[in-house]
């Protein structure tokens, strides 16, 4: 059970793959081709196109348009092909893209907006299964500035980037097999004391790694589950993983019950190394990660609403830091040139991070995000919500588009 | 004023919307863009309410439809984050009150706007009132030397039951609407473009009840019509803008005013075992009416020197307390700004509702404090509760679009 592989999301000639999941996708683009009918027989009945509107297709990406000076433009992309596609407006020089319209479906119309500058424009087409069209290129005089173009991320370019993240994740999960198995013989031992100690080093690892939202499918929610979902909450016996043994261990559970909690977890975290070697990194989730994974300490580290006793959650959020710059490493070859805000990633991850070590840890000890004063974490706050603003645009510039 | 932010937290914030409202009415364009038509609000929205002005356009004007009163605690790192905090809170509510298309992104980033009020974003009335507090003059940002006169925390009152996490703040917005959506939209927007430079304490929603029969005055949750009685624009330099230099404000506060909060729970399962009479002697109007109880029409001025004695309007109504009309109580008189608030039920379910007060002054001793000593103690008090707000300075108005809030502080 392999839930990372995303063979088509891999290989697709332009990205039609899970976005958050595929099951979203899906069901947007079955309302889509509802929708078509119904616009197609309201289209029949007008009379002569409007200017703005671009007609493209499987066989043409709109013909000669003109748009009359720059500014605030909006296209009518409307589709006259028997399948969906998608529509960009690109720099034709240089693959830079202005503009995008995404799963548009067959006889469908959606706007296109963007501030035009002086430049050269052309539209390009990408369907399913042809070539990608461009159309004719339409060039706005002048020098005034608009809507700058970016270069797309093709799958070409993520394939190291993967490579070097799965050669993280692979190195990761190495060692933390051999934490869990160190963690399972202390409580298998009746040495609670020391298995608290090992716990921690344990899910820092796993937290390091950058498991946000599913990232390992179901071994995520095996492994670093919550109770929230199973009746009868934290007394639930399909709870499992970090979590439900760090609850025993700080809330005087007994060695018997805590027993089969370890070697579950054990169990788990190696049959999620055992998987990883031939697991394909779906190609869109590595940007999609740099923001996510600080989301969910957002929601559920700096809340303290993943404070299952330990108290631990301001380390929890150092090790998630620990795995977006990972992820940030491997994308920056591609980020470098792109995003313009990047530094700023760096300086208010800086920020967060430093913030962190001054309050949080104290006397050797780490101390529960509650119980520092308000004031403080709303410094810590503040920094994590703004380092979550300046990592939002990573992950719409690295999907991967095909060009 | 157009140097690039120091800190990235603002740059985002600096991109305005395209064209439209926004580079039109507000003289500035984005990427030497030229500007759209105008905005045309469609029916039911309210026009735009002009930004820019000697004093910010949020408290002259009657109460709008909708309000939220939200207290921050400034995160910004020195002077000069702050400095760009407050530009970035200018550029937004700039766009925000004026209207216009959200800037497109391209594959850059997620969409620059929330979209909850469709591609266009409408002013719909949106007014943004920024306030200080005293707190923001401690050493972080080295603005001691430039604390107003009259600005400290709140102190509570003798009836007051102030929750300390309900009260004060560094800065307070009042984001003002004909609207929910309007005032929920600008909050978000203000909140993500400002994120590492201030974090929410409390907020609290407000609303205006429609004038109830028509063409009387608005009322509030115990039946009764508020802010009848109001300062008139004529006499809002003696009693609302700060006029350095007179009672020892540092010059920056030229156009500003004193800005109290009070959030009053009002216990209305109480007020209405309590029968007309003693409801009517505490307030000192007719209810139905709106009338002075001596009197014929809503805006009638109470003869209290005919009624020495209050065998008509009582001494201690609320009314006659808080405006006892004498020269020598005159310069004390407010303009109050009260909303309503429902916050749901409370422990033993009964309503959580009352009032978001708000008022506008000159001096906050000579006036608020004043009014409300007079006050303390008074008949009504058993079925109300103040249990949070803040004293602010509502600073300078925004002249231009080169001018931002506080720069009369800041530089």
């Amino acid at each position: 059970m392999l839930i990372l592989t995303s063979v088509r999301s891999a290989t697709s000639p332009h990205r039609t793959g899970p976005h958050r999941t595929a099951l979203h996708r899906t069901a947007a683009l079955a309302i889509l081709v509802i929708a078509a009918g119904t616009l197609t027989a309201c289209s029949n009945a007008s009379a002569q196109p409007p200017a703005n509107l671009i007609s493209v297709s499987n066989g043409g990406c709109g013909s000669t348009w003109r748009v009359p000076h720059p500014g605030p433009y909006t296209f009518q992309i409307y589709n006259a092909a028997a399948e969906a596609g998608e529509v960009d407006l690109v720099n034709p020089a240089t693959s830079g893209v202005y503009a995008e319209v995404e799963d548009l479906g067959p006889g469908t119309t959606a706007p296109m907006y963007l501030d035009m500058g002086s430049g050269q424009y052309a539209f390009r087409c990408l369907f399913d299964d042809y070539d990608p069209i461009t159309g004719a290129t339409e060039t706005i005089p002048g020098h005034a500035s608009g809507s700058p173009a970016t270069l797309p991320v093709t799958t070409n370019d993520l394939l190291e980037p993967a490579r070097e993240y799965h050669a993280y994740v692979q190195a990761g999960l190495t060692t933390l097999a051999a934490q869990t198995a160190t963690l399972n013989k202390d409580v298998q031992a009746g040495n609670l004391a020391q298995a608290r100690t090992d716990w921690l080093t344990a899910h820092l690892i796993y937290e390091r790694l950058g498991a946000a939202y599913d990232a390992f499918g179901n071994f995520d929610q095996e492994i670093d589950g919550r109770p929230d979902g199973l009746a009868g909450g934290v007394n639930s016996r399909q709870w499992t993983g970090f979590y439900r043994l760090e609850y025993g261990l700080w809330h005087g559970q007994p060695v018997a019950e805590l027993k089969p909690v370890a070697t579950t977890l054990n169990a788990d975290v190696e049959a999620l190394l055992k998987s990883w070697p031939p697991t394909e990194i779906d190609l869109l989730l590595i940007g999609l990660r740099t923001h996510e994974i600080l989301e969910n300490a957002l929601e559920f580290q700096l809340t303290g609403h993943d404070d299952y006793g330990s108290g631990t959650v301001l380390a929890t959020v150092l090790a998630n830091i620990t795995g977006t710059r990972e992820l940030l490493q491997v994308l920056n070859p591609l980020l470098a040139a792109r995003y313009a805000q990047l530094p700023a990633v760096t300086t208010w991850l800086d920020r967060l991070q430093s913030l962190i070590q001054k309050y949080g840890y104290q006397n050797g000890r780490w101390s529960p995000v509650t119980s520092l004063s308000t004031p403080i974490r709303q410094e810590i706050d503040a920094a994590c919500d703004q380092a979550l603003v300046e990592l939002a645009p990573i992950a719409a510039i690295t999907e991967p588009r095909s060009t | 004023m157009t140097q690039a932010p120091r800190r990235s937290f603002l740059k985002g914030a600096l991109t305005a919307g395209v064209g439209a409202a926004a580079a039109g009415a507000a003289g500035y364009s984005l990427h030497g863009t030229p500007a759209a038509a105008a905005v045309v609000p469609a029916a039911g929205f309210l026009p735009p309410v002009p930004f820019h002005g000697e004093h910010q356009a949020g408290i002259a004007p009657a109460s709008q439809n909708q309000t939220a009163v939200i207290s921050f605690t400034a995160t910004a790192e020195g002077r000069a984050e702050l400095t760009d905090l407050f530009r970035a809170l200018t550029s937004r509510a700039r766009f925000l009150a004026t209207g216009g298309t959200p800037p497109p992104v391209g594959i850059s980033a997620p969409p620059s706007d929330s979209g909850t009020l469709g591609p266009t974003v409408v002013p719909d009335g949106l007014t943004v009132t920024v306030g200080v507090g005293s707190t923001l003059f401690d050493d972080r940002y080295g603005l001691a030397g430039q604390l107003p006169a009259k600005l400290y925390p709140m102190q509570p009152f003798p009836n007051d039951d102030l929750d300390q996490a309900q009260c004060g703040g560094d800065i307070v917005l009042q984001l003002s609407a004909g609207s929910t959506d309007t005032v929920m939209h600008a909050l978000r927007d203000i909140a993500r473009n400002t994120r590492g430079g201030m974090q929410a304490n409390w907020r609290i929603d407000g609303f205006t009840s429609p004038a109830r029969p028509a063409g009387t005055v608005p009322r509030n949750t115990f039946g009764f019509m508020d802010g009848i009685s109001n300062p008139s624009p004529g006499e809002f330099d003696s009693l609302v803008w700060i006029q350095p230099g007179t009672r020892g404000e540092p010059s920056w506060t030229a156009g500003g005013s004193y800005f109290v909060v009070r959030l009053i729970r009002m216990l209305v399962e109480f007020w209405d075992r309590v029968d007309i009479g003693e409801q009517e002697d505490m307030i000192g109007r007719r209810r139905a009416s709106g009338y002075p109880l001596s009197e014929m029409s809503i805006y009638a001025d109470p003869q209290y020197d005919l009624d020495p004695d209050g065998t008509i309007i009582p001494q201690s109504a609320h009314m006659r307390l808080a405006n006892p009309r004498t020269p020598q109580t005159a310069d004390s008189r407010i303009l109050r700004r009260a909303y309503n608030y429902d916050r749901g039920i409370d422990e033993v379910g009964n309503l959580d509702v009352g009032l978001v007060f708000t008022c506008f002054q000159q001096d906050v001793q000579r006036q608020f404090e004043a009014v409300q000593t007079r006050l303390i103690n008074e008949p009504m008090v058993d079925y109300i509760s103040p249990f949070g707000g803040g004293y602010f300075l509502a600073l300078p108005g925004v002249q231009d679009s080169s001018d931002y809030y506080g720069r009369t502080l800041l530089e």
